[in-house]
């Protein structure tokens, strides 16, 4: 069967419509170049809106919040791997970021006194400052934004229900990486494969928590398109196997499983984690960051104390227990996090909504670490160390989940909504340079090959059902690369891997153009399995647990070992399939002095909140009423109309 | 449990009854394990939308009965019938071709309007708009969006999907209005929004009995109303929306 193709010329690509690839078709147009937009989902439909809606802002409570104290927050919490030159990026832009959503119409409460948005009172787990803004709607008022930006002004096109398929690159030789010369796409609205020229390609395309589904609270799309992509055009991805799993998500009922019910700060004051048997495997909780809490209910599972539902108990009761105090928690519990508060509303008994019994809950697949290697301009680099523009996939860009080496080993609460458009943004604007400075296109003759194997798709005789063979995957990659690994578990992944791309290879599809589902499954099962190959070579490479990656038949990493990131190479061998190599890169150490006052006052925290729960409760509970108090003020009630509340008309599953 | 599935392959459109097996007892499933369900085991090739399996997304919602649902929180009984929208032009099964609805505010709520001063707060109203997930089961019933479908419905396949469609509906009116709420709008975006909701057919509203909202906005009251409103007696005769 042919498939009729089409033909475009623009300067930038930008893959995804999120809140990274909004920001970058923006920043983009403004430079004016002229982009397009490939979106799989409808614009904005992505993790930005469906996110809590929480946004780091630095300085928003103090001006001794500065650009150190936040840069320094994500290198430790991402256990030193975060690149230097990326977290120094992200605390000079957090605010210009920011005010980036505020232009298109995201409103927060103003605080008169210091010009700026309310943050939220207690500062998020790993976060040493309060600078986590909340919005009303939460991400569903970013993705009114985001999608302003790219439909508003007409001044960028844009395709959605279009799959990215590949780039086009030309004069990669001698295993040197070549230059973008455009990509390839699957127009399933229209049933036209789309062959864009263009010099630049901004990948904003999400992370691949897929691979983990229904583990996951993420948008479905996240399958890893950007990753499997650019590895299989030759660009490096970093710190692959860190992922990062929630702790706190639902086991059950079956249609709520992997929604978020929690984040550590939620737990409160006298949260805690339980095994089976009742007994307290992680107190502290409100102080731990998530990669903490993950790590201890999947120990508890490994050692044959978890719940039915392959998780652990998180006991809230203390804090609602106490007569006072109790009433304030309830309510921080409601607002602080509405949307994942209602989940549980609809989801668990009435007993545990009101807090008198603990909630079952197991980790599931928030949010990639790991992704596309690149500078703090957003472009790809290649070679040792931090790696360098000129040995990377020149003209490849990446922003959001689909970028690596920002958050290294853990991300804080609140960091993403304010990540994707830091480093949109700067990707756009470098994508526009790159587009300027290399105005010709790299030739049509990349463009053949890929043409030749998608058009070959369609059509495609055999007996395997790609949908299966995705579900198979999904499967497999919990049990042997999820939140819990070990040698023997890499090892299976592989075989699982090199059996479904070989059936992969005799999947059925049927030859008609028009949103055809089959071919859009081998799609995606194509980049699942590529990022699975990915995340299980770094993972190896990786021998021992630090942060999302948590290796139970190895130690935790020593804060003294000399630090260092995965780095996965790709190659495209015969037949297009992709072959990973993982090496390693060296990381600076923080000075040890400021790691040293790091560490110092977390324990000092830690230590405070242990000292409270020894208190009586006749003591105790004033104190707490006091806090609350002051962390929800006088008219800190959820908004009157959100998405899924109770005031909803049309979908009636709440009653 | 048998549900009927409504599919379309190639043009062809057929009722598959699908049996849907209960995971627990008295499992009253959602639309979407239904969908998913049937994926996983009989029709592996089945098309439909969904994102965040917990109402938040907007793009997964059907018809169930000839009424629009939410797939993802909305539950089906015995016997229901699960069809894509019945307001938009099929793709495949359950997909429909959404992007002509966006594509009509393209250059219709331009950036330039912005006041520079963000550290403005917007009025409540405001925020209840920004609610909206744009999940376009407000387009049942509206007659302004039937317009677009009115003229030719022998050949109303794809009527201005790829350009946008000629006339509104109430997620559009609802984008408009969320800038005449927008205290960072000058007067000048405001009066733009207000004639791009009028050029969008917002006549078709005078004497509606009114649009319901996926995830319970007011959309008469609080957009439909405000905007007839504001117009005032530029709708009086039917020259305001011409071409």
């Amino acid at each position: 069967m042919t498939i009729e193709v089409e033909w475009r010329d623009y300067d930038v690509i930008v893959v995804g419509s999120g809140g990274a690839g909004s920001a970058a078709a923006d920043a983009a147009a403004a430079e004016g170049a002229r982009v397009l937009v490939v979106s799989k989902d409808p614009i904005a439909c992505s993790d930005t809106k469906i996110s809590e809606g929480n946004a780091t802002v630095r300085g928003t409570v103090s001006d001794a919040d500065t650009e150190q104290e936040l840069s320094d927050n994500l290198r430790v919490s991402g256990a030193d791997l975060p690149l230097p030159a990326l977290t120094a990026a992200y605390a000079k832009d957090s605010r210009p970021a920011y005010d980036w959503y505020r232009a298109h119409g995201l409103r927060p409460k103003i605080n008169r006194d210091r010009q700026g948005p309310f943050a939220r009172p207690l500062a998020k787990g790993g976060h040493t400052v309060a600078r986590s803004v909340g919005h009303k709607n939460a991400g569903v008022a970013f993705s009114h934004a985001a999608w302003d930006a790219v439909v508003e002004g007409a001044q960028i096109d844009y395709l959605e229900d279009a799959w990215f398929l590949d780039l086009a690159v030309a004069g990669a030789e001698n295993g040197a990486p070549g230059r973008v010369a455009g990509g390839l796409v699957y127009h399933a609205a229209t049933g036209t494969l789309v062959a864009v020229r263009a010099s630049a390609v901004v990948m904003a395309s999400g992370g691949l928590n897929t691979l983990y589904f229904p583990k996951t609270d993420t948008m479905r799309g996240n399958t890893g398109d950007g990753y499997a992509a650019a590895a299989r055009a030759g660009a490096d991805l970093v710190d692959m196997e860190q992922v990062q799993f929630l702790p706190f998500c639902l086991t059950a009922p079956a249609s709520y499983e992997g929604l978020l019910v929690g984040e550590p700060s939620t737990a409160s004051f006298l949260g805690v984690l339980r095994d089976r048997h009742g007994k307290v495997i992680l107190d502290g909780v409100y102080l731990r960051t998530r990669a903490e809490c993950s790590a201890a209910i999947m120990r508890a599972v490994a050692d044959g104390r978890g719940t039915d539902g392959g998780g652990a108990y998180l006991d809230l009761t203390a804090n609602a227990r106490l007569p006072r105090s109790g009433k304030g928690f309830m309510r921080y519990l409601q607002t602080s996090m509405p949307s994942a508060y209602r989940t549980a509303r609809q989801a668990l008994s009435k007993p545990a909504v009101r807090c008198e019994e603990s909630w079952e809950v197991r980790p599931a697949a928030h949010y990639t670490m790991g992704g596309i290697r690149v500078d703090a301009t957003g472009a790809s680099v290649g070679g040792p160390g931090d790696g360098t523009a000129a040995a990377g996939l020149s003209g490849l860009f990446a922003a959001g989940q689909a970028m690596g080496g920002v958050f290294g080993a853990n991300r804080l609460g609140s960091t993403a909504l304010t990540e994707n458009v830091v480093f949109g943004l700067r990707a756009g604007r470098g994508a526009a340079d790159h587009a300027r400075a290399h105005p010709h296109s790299a030739g049509d003759d990349a463009f053949h090959p890929l043409i030749a194997a998608a058009t070959a798709q369609f059509g495609h005789g055999g007996d395997q059902a790609p949908a299966l063979l995705k579900l198979e995957l999904q499967r497999a990659a919990w049990d042997h690369i999820g939140p819990a690994r070990t040698a023997d578990s890499l090892n299976r992944m592989d075989a699982v891997i090199d059996d479904l791309a070989d059936r992969a290879g005799r999947a059925a599809v049927p030859d008609y153009a028009l949103w055809n589902q089959a071919f859009i499954e081998w799609v995606e099962l194509r980049s699942l399995l590529d990022v699975a190959r990915a995340v299980t070579a770094a993972a190896r490479e990786r021998d021992a647990s630090v942060g999302g990656h948590v290796r139970l038949d190895r130690p935790q990493v020593s804060i003294l070992a000399q630090p260092y990131s995965t780095v996965v190479r790709g190659q495209t061998g015969n037949g297009g399939v992709l072959r990973v190599q993982a090496v390693r890169a060296r990381r600076p150490r923080m000075p040890a002095m400021r790691l040293l006052a790091m560490r110092l006052k977390d324990a000092w925290r830690k230590t405070q909140a242990k000292a409270l729960c020894l208190l009586p409760p006749a003591l105790l509970d004033p104190i707490l009423d006091r806090r609350y108090r002051a962390i929800l003020g006088p008219g800190d009630a959820a908004p009157a109309v959100s998405p899924g509340g109770p005031a909803a008309a049309v979908a009636d599953a709440a009653e | 449990m048998k549900i009927d599935i409504v599919t379309t392959r190639n043009g062809v459109r057929e009722t598959v009854a699908y049996d849907y097996r209960p995971r627990q007892d008295g499992e009253r499933p959602m639309i979407l394990d239904v969908l998913l369900q049937a994926q996983a085991t009989a029709l592996p090739d089945l098309a439909f939308r969904y994102g965040c399996r917990a109402r938040n997304c907007g793009v997964c919602t059907v018809d169930v009965n000839g009424r629009p649902r939410i797939a993802c929180r909305a539950r089906v009984r015995a016997g229901d019938r699960i069809e894509p929208m019945a307001t938009l032009p099929v793709l495949a099964d359950l997909v429909v071709r959404r992007d002509g609805i966006a594509r009509q505010l393209q250059g219709r709520t331009t950036a330039d309007h912005r006041d520079p001063d963000l550290n403005e707060e917007a009025p409540e109203a405001y925020h209840d708009l920004t609610a909206c997930i744009e999940c376009y089961a407000c387009l049942d019933g509206c007659p302004m969006h039937a317009r677009n479908f009115a003229d030719d419905a022998a050949d109303a396949a794809l009527p201005d999907a790829a350009t946008g469609y000629r006339w509104g509906n109430p997620f559009s009116l609802l984008k408009l209005q969320r800038l005449r709420l927008d205290p960072c709008v000058t007067e000048d975006g405001r009066q733009a929004a207000l004639d791009a909701a009028i050029d969008l057919g917002l006549d078709a509203c005078v004497g509606c009995k009114g649009c319901k909202c996926g995830v319970g906005i007011d959309l008469k009251g609080g957009v439909v109303g405000e905007l007839l409103a504001a117009a005032g007696d530029r709708l009086s005769g039917d020259g305001a929306s011409a071409d």
